[in-house]
């Protein structure tokens, strides 16, 4: 957790009209507790999920044909990243042609974020999972359409490429679907500043918004959004577009609370390594290096998820075994407890026997 | 197996199912516990693997904002887990509703008791509101009761956000009795102030102690909140007969609520009223609400324990007394006052599909007499 951002947070957060005057919701958000990291954090998470995920691969196919996985290259934390990266790259093409809202948009790159902090591209292939979270986050923001509309229009894909998944995908982010986004905020320091009176409309012209927003929206490409709070990513960019501007409403803002120190100092090394962030990393990644590395995922990736493949065979068989198991313990119980007379502390009709059982087989955690 | 699922199973692991108290629309629910505590939960099962287009809606709205809002008066979501192809959701344990205990002739309603079901109504509701999320389903079994008294707002599932002031949202929210004339109307751009509808319809129906507008159908809940209230004019609601299905359902005289809500102090009547305001934009905000004399007045609300309970015996005070609050023989308009209503206040047709689903189970309306 970036423990050391939340005292800036709070001070950026304040500021914004966008998000009322009482403690804004953000700071009590599953967002904020939940999906924040320090940089080194996330270097962190990342790099031990690759590791376990190549050792539980290589077990796999070793399991398979001992030595076979000897001359694999699997895919390191960074090559994993680039190709989800390139994912992200296709999400606002999509909503072009959808003509999603940017909520949407800017909802499905957090999904799809979020959901490779807990899984590896080697199981899951980002393509189908890019799908499924813009899927899913037009539910999520409430402009959810239908399934069939939705793959029709999206070449070599079919409902069930998106069903499949959703689940996974809605788990992976722990059910959090509620995401706070960097443009929402901006555009609340933008009705922040209509105010400002010493702030005359020719300093601040819709073009510098526009600017901001370009850059919020080239924030997305990068781990921003999971590093900082939306406002300061907004400040940022913001600042990006205009300095000036930018340090108009620090100080309007350290004008109303003043504290020893002035808002655009504490907000100084942060803002610095945001901008830093999205004008290094804020666009899509070059498309050939990353062809590079889907070529070596088809080889170096989880059997176990491949669809017909015989470690994936193997699996089912398992799984459903063990499930099978499972039922016929339940459905032996509750036989022997209705032969002892009185399996629910009192005494059943047929009919209720019947139904309890009914009851049981479709109880199936 | 994933870490993923791993974490999955880990958390499915907390909780116990134990034995199934109820099934809506789209869920069924268990009465459970937490393995390490104890403690009583509900677990709301959700089947996902049946709906062609995914995760249901009303479970994704249910999810996507129990996990953020977090507030004595709104419902706990303790966790969520999957198993196969069902969501489970975790909730707090929670006895009884508001529409079991207005329906309970045996328990007598203080002025004191309505005072505090008010009151966590409004402190949820205004929490709700203060983070941009407006309810849209407000009716009183909705409102459930915990062991301690303590209200709490439930069903999230036709809730969103409003952080876009001119966005253009369904009008087809709301139960219809609960539903408030700008909706009926066909307003796409509402706010908070439908909500607000809803509770003041609740708190008029805790005096009556039965439903105080049971519209028959959507235009017959028009003409019964102007047969109750009169029918709005152009400088009462301005604009209103411009709404995109407005229509004229004939002229009714404004009744005081005096003539219905005898016994009720000028305060009580006077913040319902406000709650009932055509004009939305003048209608009362739940922070405003919670400001109003009628809360700091005497009698100051009831202690959540001291609250009337559910009772299996039926040998608690007589309904005759009531609360003074009604008289049940007046001729109020529009109010069929003298007998419990027996209208169905849930009528919801399964299997629906989503696009229209959720709406649909919402607004299928039809007359079943019980
Ligand atoms: N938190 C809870 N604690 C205890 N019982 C509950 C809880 N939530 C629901 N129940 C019980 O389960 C039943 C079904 O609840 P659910 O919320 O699924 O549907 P509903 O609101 O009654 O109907 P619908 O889905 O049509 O809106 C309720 O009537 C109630 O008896």
């Amino acid at each position: 957790m970036a423990a050391e951002n939340s005292t800036k947070a709070t001070s950026a957060e304040a500021g914004s009209s966008s998000l009322g005057k009482k403690k804004p919701l953000y700071e009590a958000s599953t967002q904020y507790k939940n999906w924040r990291y320090s940089p080194e954090r996330l270097e962190d998470v990342r790099t031990q999920l690759n590791a376990a995920a190549v050792a539980v691969i290589r077990n796999t196919f070793e399991a398979d044909e001992p030595g076979s996985s000897s001359g694999v290259a699997f895919l390191d934390a960074g090559e994993e990243q680039l190709l989800v990266k390139l994912y992200i790259s296709k999400i606002p093409q999509l909503c072009g042609h959808f003509r999603f809202p940017e909520e949407v948009e800017a909802t499905a790159i957090s999904y799809l974020k979020r959901f490779y902090l807990k899984n590896t591209v080697m199981d899951w292939h980002p393509k189908n999972v890019m799908l499924t979270a813009l899927f899913l986050a037009t539910k999520t923001t409430n402009n959810p359409i239908s399934l069939e509309a939705y793959t029709s229009n999206i070449p070599k894909t079919s409902p069930s490429d998106v069903l499949d998944l959703e689940f996974l995908v809605a788990q992976s982010l722990g059910f959090e679907f509620a995401v706070w986004h960097a443009h929402r905020a901006l555009w609340g320091i933008w009705l922040d500043l209509q105010s400002l009176p010493d702030l005359s409309a020719d300093l601040r012209p819709q073009d510098v918004y526009e600017i901001a927003l370009k850059h919020v929206r080239a924030s997305r490409f990068t781990d921003a959004e999971l590093i900082y709070t939306p406002s300061q990513i907004a400040l940022a960019c913001l600042s990006i577009a205009s300095p000036l501007i930018c340090q108009r409403w620090a100080d309007s803002k350290s004008a109303v609370s003043p504290s020893s120190q002035p808002l655009s100092e504490v907000l100084e090394d942060t803002l610095g390594a945001i901008k830093f962030m999205v004008m290094q990393a804020g666009q899509p990644p070059d498309v050939e290096s990353v062809r590079e590395v889907d070529r070596r995922l088809k080889l170096c990736k989880n059997p176990e998820k491949v669809v017909g493949s015989k470690a994936y065979l193997a699996r089912i068989a398992e799984d459903e075994h063990r499930a099978e198991q499972k039922r016929n313990k339940k459905a032996n119980d509750v036989r022997r407890a209705l032969a002892e007379g009185d399996p629910f502390g009192s005494e059943l009709t047929d009919k209720e026997k019947a139904e309890r059982l009914a009851e049981l087989d479709e109880d199936d955690d | 197996m994933d870490a993923v699922e791993r974490a999955n199973t880990e958390r499915q692991k907390r909780w116990v199912k134990d034995q199934k108290v109820g099934e809506g629309t789209y869920a069924v629910v268990y009465r459970g516990r937490e393995f390490a505590t104890g403690r009583k939960v509900a677990i709301k099962k959700i089947k996902v693997g049946q709906f062609k287009d995914g995760l249901d809606m009303s479970a994704i709205r249910e999810v996507k904002y129990l996990r953020e809002l977090h507030h004595q008066n709104v419902i706990e979501l303790l966790d969520v887990f999957s198993s196969k192809t069902n969501l489970n959701l975790v909730l707090e344990f929670l006895d009884s509703d508001l529409e079991k205990i207005i329906k309970d002739r045996t328990l007598v309603f203080l002025p004191a008791d309505i005072k505090a079901w008010m009151a966590m109504t409004f402190r949820g509701l205004e929490f709700c509101h203060r983070n941009f999320v407006l309810h849209r389903d407000l009716k009183p079994n909705n409102l459930l009761i915990a062991s301690d008294g303590q209200l709490k707002i439930a069903d999230f599932g036709l809730a969103r956000d409003f952080t876009d002031p001119g966005h253009k949202m369904t009008c087809q929210v709301i139960t219809r009795w609960y539903r408030p004339p700008e909706l009926l109307f066909g307003s796409r751009y509402y706010s908070t102030a439908v909500d607000i509808w809803s509770v003041g319809c609740i708190f008029a129906e805790l005096m009556l102690r039965t439903p105080y507008l049971p519209g028959e159908t959507d235009m017959d809940q028009l003409k019964t909140i102007f047969r109750a209230l009169g029918t709005p004019t152009e400088e009462d609601w301005p604009g209103h007969t411009k709404l995109p299905d407005y229509v004229p359902v004939g002229q009714f005289p404004r009744t005081p609520l005096r003539d219905l809500f005898t016994a009720a102090t000028t305060d009580t009547l006077n913040l319902l009223s406000k709650c009932l305001i055509y004009e939305p934009r003048k209608r009362i905000g739940a922070k405003e609400a919670l400001h109003h004399a009628y809360f700091f007045a005497l009698p100051y609300p009831s202690h959540p324990s001291k609250l009337p309970k559910l009772s299996n015996n039926t040998s608690s005070r007589p309904l005759d007394e009531v609360d003074g609050n009604v008289d049940m023989n007046a001729s109020g308009p529009g109010v069929k006052a003298s007998a419990p209503n027996r209208l169905k206040r849930k009528l919801s047709s399964p299997g629906d599909e989503l696009g229209g689903r959720p709406l649909a189970r919402r607004l299928d309306f039809t007359q079943k007499r019980s």
